[in-house]
């Protein structure tokens, strides 16, 4: 079955490379339960491509930075991104606009978790984390890195390496859950919604690990749509994908991502994250 | 009395040998790593996960993973085009290997592991099949490069003595070289294919289309019955590899790898250019910097390396040579017993055969894996690392080796017991693998990398950040510097062989 | 054909040839004889390399690929005749007319063995029988060989040196066996530590000059030499 499309595609790309160019790619990772990544963003293709009218193509990729690799390198137009990555994005392609955002992305947090063998009580004051074990999840999450480092800094006055004794990247919200429950570290920072559903389907012992923080709000996840698609795809195509991202309403669709609705969101609406990420290094 | 007086006068240090030494020297110099290195064991509660790890196991869901058998056939085929590639780039270059800058240059391609060459033509050429590819091919020509100039040299010259003297010089070269040594290439190649499948699926943890993408995201999100499903038909493609890998078969093979390659997404020129002239220049000196001052510029550089150097580079080197020493002197331990109970005259069929499996599975599992696995079990120090990466490369040092002891002649005296076994088999297989043990060092060494994606501190973590801070100037240094450590290394590593001189000594 | 004037080459501090002077006529057949160590392989293989183009070589250690068959081994002794492709297509797919060649002069050996076997199989006889073969097949004018019967039975060894005789205008031979020497070649020299101090024609060759020359040397068995470390 995979046999003759590429084929295809190698004579048009020798042939006729300006050809390629028709087809309108996205990428997206979820912030939880990434498999069967294509079958499930394959539907979305189908969507859009109804939307659109023209040939859609979901392309999987394994990380937030090679999302933006691929996005920077015109490999895809449009990519849902988290709010860090997406701020590299449009740092890289100059004209490259976020044009929705999920509707939790508005006010999205991240909780603190603590495995019970610290006796950490939650309260709505920062915690006093000096000298305990930390993990991140992966080193450019938003959620699992970006924010609650900044929110380290800003309580507690110093680098997360002066202030605790061990510091991971687990590189996955999942697994800093697993990690934190299993003590491997005594503090963790994770997505709300990815403990939330873990919470969920019974994979947490609230006896063994619990949230003990919970951050402000920031935005995060967003759809950023290529600069020069409109050249390429047509006049008015940047305004066809937002009104066909706003306007997806199937829920088997949205479970996908996993989000209730998409809302219009604009670039400065990053601008905190933006911001955050200068201030603690992470770009320059 | 006279002859009695004599003997007694031989210090017992005479009988302490090059081998001996050898041994001794490695295993202080472990202890003296372990003893550094971060080893504590912290994790408390790691029951109800590794509970489920077990479950994944037991009931594996082969049927979890979208288009797998898409998966398993890209890994074959980046497999086989790489290895083709490597082959065509590295079959050549073995016959200029003794020019010094040659010999360096592969020494520098061949330092830099596969992950990062596909990071970094990732940037380059995208998700294409090429990236897989490229990366493959490009450390594995350098290695076949070496290996075979090696082989070629031990080739008998009486041969050529003998040839007619207007003979022409390539077929003198294939009748009168190659001819002596093809046996032992065709074997290494096939060995190195094997190499290459586990290297084709450890793509996929940076995104190519390969087994490795789901193996990772599965076992990363703790969806263990897919990841155990993976896991197992992963072992089983290795463990099969002869029954499917027939010579007849391979050009078969070769022609379906090429006709159903992935899409090859365009390849953009202006994109190689950017990448090579801006991408990779320390920030002062990239285009979209502000206009600085000459001498504030390399002012600003010199900062910029100095911190990288300090507070990476490092670091970094010292947790990568802490880790892989401590991680050497386990596989030593390990190869050694491992071989022992391979021996199939020493401890019967059943066990020869049972270990024999265990090896197969134990070389094959990824490194990645097993570490994440003792992770959970001692917590995030070195220790896990160490674990791992002894336990694959301990495991594929007995099993290299046993296939030479299954085929060494051992005296007819040979008393079937652990004493007869260390008078009479030991010492024929030590020396090899000795130095199949010190080769396998530059490869531990490189491994260290992907353990540095799973948290460990060593030069592959601050690789792998820059890479996903999207900071390919500081990556390159680093790769640099792990570059310029492997080269270092595999010049002592040498040193101590050639001293040995490996062929000569008697253990 | 060859003229050898005063030529000396040591090994490290050890000569082990000394100011030999010698020449040898097309035509001749020529046997070299001494006792182990004394320089004789040294000679041959400083003969062979100022008879190159026109003589064929078949050396002490014989050089047998042991993974290709009998047939490729001794094709071998045409690789100077065919071009490249041609050798290289015969290595896959042997050609007809090698071949055939090469079967004749495996039946005038004696090569007992199918010619597709590979030579890591085969006997010591065998192998030095696929080694004079090669050099046959390069069809030479002149023979060079360093004891190349040494491993085969009387009677072979003397059918192998008449066809070796009669297949070459010239044969010059390291030989261990002093009475195939003396029956089948016309002229005799002889080496004691890298000096010559035999050199007649084999008919002149007293039993008491042979007495006085093995007696004149002490019997060396010291082969770290290495005389045919010369290449």
């Amino acid at each position: 079955m995979f046999a003759i499309k590429p084929l295809i595609s190698m004579f048009v790309l020798l042939f006729a490379p300006s050809l390629l160019a028709a087809t309108f790619t996205f990428t997206a990772i979820p912030d939880e339960d990434e498999s069967q990544l294509r079958t499930r963003f394959d539907k979305v293709a189908v969507y859009l491509e109804e939307k659109l009218g023209v040939e859609v193509k979901y392309v999987p990729v394994k990380s937030y930075s090679a999302a933006v690799t691929a996005f920077r390198n015109n490999q895809v137009q449009l990519a849902w991104f988290g709010g860090l990555s997406g701020v590299q994005a449009r740092r890289l392609v100059p004209g490259s606009d976020a044009i929705a955002q999920g509707y939790e992305d508005q006010f999205f947090k991240s909780y603190f978790i603590a495995h019970h063998s610290t006796e950490i009580i939650a309260d709505d004051s920062f915690p006093n984390l000096n000298g305990y074990t930390f993990t991140f999840g992966s080193k450019d999450s938003t959620s699992g890195r970006l924010m609650p480092q900044f929110f380290i800094e800003r309580n507690l006055g110093k680098r997360p390496e002066d202030i605790f004794k061990r510091i991971g990247f687990s590189g996955d919200h999942s697994r800093t859950i697993a990690q934190v429950q299993a003590g491997v570290y005594q503090v963790g920072a994770v997505n709300y919604k990815v403990w939330e559903s873990a919470l969920a389907a019974g994979k947490i012992d609230l006896n063994k690990v619990d949230v003990i923080w919970t951050t402000p709000t920031y935005p995060d996840y967003q759809w950023t749509v290529r600069a020069g698609v409109d050249e390429t795809f047509g006049e008015g195509f940047k305004a066809r994908v937002e009104a066909a991202l706003l306007g997806m309403t199937d829920t088997d669709l949205l479970k996908s991502f996993p989000r209730k609705s998409f809302v219009p969101a604009e670039n400065q609406d990053y601008e905190p994250i933006e911001n955050v990420a200068k201030t603690i290094g992470l770009i320059d | 009395m006279p002859d009695l007086v004599r003997m007694s006068s031989i210090p017992r240090h005479a009988f302490f040998g090059y081998w001996q030494k050898v041994t001794l020297i490695l295993l202080g110099v472990t202890m003296a790593c372990f003893y550094w290195a971060d080893t504590e064991i912290i994790a408390l509660e790691p029951w109800s996960e590794l509970q489920r790890i077990a479950l994944g196991f037991l009931s594996p869901d082969f049927l979890a993973t979208e288009y797998l058998l898409e998966a398993v056939w890209q890994t074959i085929s980046f497999a086989l085009l790489g290895v083709a590639a490597g082959l065509l780039l590295g079959a050549p270059v073995a016959l200029f290997y003794n020019k010094p800058l040659v010999a360096a240059a592969c020494a520098f391609i061949r330092s830099i592991h596969e992950l990062f060459w596909a990071l970094l033509f990732l940037q380059v050429f995208g998700l294409s099949p090429l990236t897989g590819v490229l990366a493959i091919a490009l450390p594995y020509g350098a290695t076949f490069a070496r290996v075979f100039s090696d082989i070629l040299q031990q080739a008998p010259v009486y041969t050529l003595q003998n040839l007619p003297a207007n003979t022409d010089k390539v077929s003198r070269y294939i009748y009168g070289r190659f001819a002596h040594v093809m046996n032992e290439i065709k074997a290494y190649v096939r060995y190195r294919f094997e190499c290459a499948l586990r290297s084709s699926a450890i793509l996929g943890f940076v995104g190519m289309p390969t087994l490795g993408f789901y193996l990772e995201s599965a076992f990363r999100q703790g969806h263990y019955h897919q990841g155990a499903a993976l896991l197992i038909l992963f072992i089983i493609m290795i463990g099969s590899i002869p029954y499917w890998c027939r010579a007849k078969l391979l050009p078969l093979y070769f022609i379906a790898a090429v006709w159903l390659l992935p899409d090859i997404t365009t390849i953009d020129g202006s994109l190689v250019w950017r990448f090579l002239s801006d991408d990779i220049l320390p920030p002062m000196f990239q285009s979209h910097s502000i206009d600085l001052l000459f001498n504030d510029k390399w002012r600003l550089f010199a900062q910029w390396l100095y911190d990288i150097v300090t507070e990476q580079a490092l670091p970094g080197i010292l947790a990568t040579v802490l880790l892989a020493v401590a991680a050497l002197g386990f596989s030593y331990l390990l190869a050694l017993l491992m071989t022992t109970f391979s021996f199939k005259p020493l401890t019967g069929a059943f066990i020869t055969r049972l270990n024999n499996f265990i090896l197969l599975i134990l070389r094959s599992i990824p490194e990645y894996i097993l570490a994440y696995i003792f992770m959970l079990l001692l917590g995030p120090s070195m220790l896990p690392a160490i674990i791992a990466l002894a336990i694959h490369n301990g495991a594929l040092v007995a099993y290299l080796t046993a296939r030479q002891s299954s085929t060494t002649t051992f005296s007819q005296h040979f008393n079937g017991k652990i004493d007869g076994y260390a008078y009479d088999i030991l010492p024929r297989i030590y020396p090899n693998m000795m130095a199949l043990l010190f080769y396998r060092f530059e490869v531990i060494l490189r491994e260290t990398a992907i353990l540095g994606m799973l948290g460990v501190a060593t030069l592959g973590f601050y690789i792998d950040s820059n890479f996903s801070e999207i900071r390919f100037n500081g990556a390159l240094v680093l790769i640099g510097a792990t570059a310029l450590l492997n080269i270092l290394i595999d010049i002592a590593s040498r040193k101590l062989l050639v001293n040995g001189s490996l062929s000569h000594k008697p253990c | 054909m060859l003229d050898i004037i005063d030529f000396s080459l040591s090994f490290g501090d050890k000569k082990a040839l000394d100011s030999i002077c010698l020449s040898i006529e097309s035509g001749e057949k020529v046997a070299i004889i001494g006792s182990s160590g004394s320089g004789k392989s040294t000679l041959i293989r400083y003969i062979y390399e100022q008879l190159q183009g026109s003589a064929a070589y078949c050396s002490q250690q014989q050089g047998l690929v042991e993974s290709l068959s009998v047939f490729h081994n001794i094709y071998m002794g045409a690789l100077g005749r065919n071009a490249a492709v041609y050798n290289l297509f015969n290595l896959a797919f042997p050609f007809k007319k090698p071949l055939q060649e090469v079967t004749t002069i495996a039946n005038s050996l004696a090569l007992d063995c199918p010619i597709s076997q590979t030579v890591s199989q085969l006997s010591g006889g065998q192998r030095q029988r696929t080694a004079v073969g090669r050099a046959i097949y390069q069809k030479m004018p002149i023979f060079i060989g360093d004891e190349p019967f040494s491993a085969l039975d009387p009677v072979m060894g003397k059918r192998l040196i008449s066809l070796v005789l009669q297949q070459h205008q010239s044969v010059i031979m390291v030989l261990h066996d002093m009475d195939m020497a003396l029956q089948h070649f016309d002229r005799v020299i002889g080496l004691r530590d890298g000096k010559k101090c035999i050199d007649t024609c084999a008919s002149g060759l007293s039993a008491e000059m042979l007495q006085a020359f093995y007696e004149g040397s002490s019997i060396d068995t010291d082969e770290a030499l290495g005389s045919d470390t010369i290449a």
